[in-house]
């Protein structure tokens, strides 16, 4: 009888200890850096070549409508949060990559692409973690320049 | 306390069979082999009888029909709806119930955090790159999301007047999205 009396307390004591470990398990703790990964292809339509190398993001690929594409170029670089990595783009181009933070699983990148000292284009894109999003359009060997730019924590 | 004082306290309940079988018997024992206990009985047994004897004399000239009526109609009394939820309400809010809220606001959360679990639709939304912002510094952007593919594509055309001079290029028409 006196169990049942205190089952109300009881439950409510369990409760508000499972609450607060859930918020604990939940709070996402800030991943110490960001693994940056620029796959740098060439978007033409001189040829039907796809390359093999680019078969797992064939489908975003197909997006764009060129009937060839070939990687040009693969870089990743460990950058920690708020730092600075510049990668480089073939036709004298640099891409600068900033990790921003990291919520509800995504990592909040800017990006910043320049011809020499010329910027061309500043953006800021929240990437699901170990996703990617695309950036293209720089005129290169007669098709476009199409980067992959994927960021995933460590 | 002596023998006396803790049974005279029982003495009305056994006369009116409210004891149980062990306690009845102890006082039933008690008061046969004592004479102040026996008195005792007796006085509470006179004044029982004489009660009953007012009640019984005064009964036909009580008029229970009101008091009947009263209680039906209470019975059948319909009260507001707002009564009957402060009411409901009330029995929610006290304590021993109000616990249970807590455990239902978890499976509430847990609920509402696993959404995307079980409506891919939202999720693969969820799984596209959000573009938060872009300065083209004067070159025409097009942004394409596409759920299918999970694709973001930020794409940069080359002005006309073909401001790209040191990379010799011939600005592309860019893709037919």
């Amino acid at each position: 009888m006196k169990l049942l009396k205190k089952l109300p307390s009881r439950v409510l004591l369990f409760s508000w200890l499972t609450l607060a470990a859930g918020m604990l398990f939940a709070a996402e703790k800030q991943p110490q850096s960001v693994q940056v990964s620029i796959g740098t292809i060439l978007a033409s339509n001189q040829s039907d070549e796809f390359d093999a190398k680019l078969k797992g993001m064939e489908s975003q690929l197909r997006v764009l409508k060129y009937r060839s594409y070939r990687l040009l170029k693969s870089e990743s670089q460990t950058v920690p949060w708020r730092g600075e990595r510049v990668f480089e783009i073939p036709g004298g181009r640099s891409l600068t990559v900033t990790p921003q933070e990291f919520q509800d699983n995504r990592v909040s990148v800017k990006v910043r692409l320049t011809q020499g000292q010329k910027p061309l284009l500043d953006t800021t894109v929240k990437i699901p973690n170990k996703g990617n999003f695309i950036l293209g359009g720089p005129p290169h060997e007669g098709g476009a320049l199409v980067l992959s730019i994927s960021a995933g924590t460590h | 306390m002596n023998e006396c004082e803790s049974i005279e306290r029982f003495i009305e309940r056994w006369l009116d069979g409210e004891l149980s079988g062990a306690e009845n018997e102890r006082v039933r024992a008690h008061v046969d082999g004592c004479a102040s206990c026996r008195a005792a009985q007796r006085r509470l047994e006179h004044i029982g009888h004489a009660l009953s004897r007012a009640l019984v004399a005064d009964a036909p000239k009580i008029e229970l029909e009101p008091f009947w009526r009263e209680i039906d109609r209470r019975i059948q009394e319909k009260t507001p709806w707002h009564q009957g939820l402060v009411e409901r309400a009330r029995g929610w809010i006290a304590a021993p119930r109000a616990a249970w809220a807590v455990p239902a606001l978890i499976a509430v959360l847990i609920a509402v955090l696993s959404y995307e679990w079980y409506f891919p639709v939202a999720r693969s939304r969820n799984n596209l790159a959000t573009v938060e912002s872009i300065d083209s510094y004067g070159r025409s952007v097009a942004l394409l999301r596409e759920d299918e593919s999970k694709t973001t594509v930020i794409w940069l055309y080359q002005n006309p007047e073909g401001d790209d001079e040191a990379a010799e290029e011939t600005p592309q028409p860019g893709p037919a999205f």
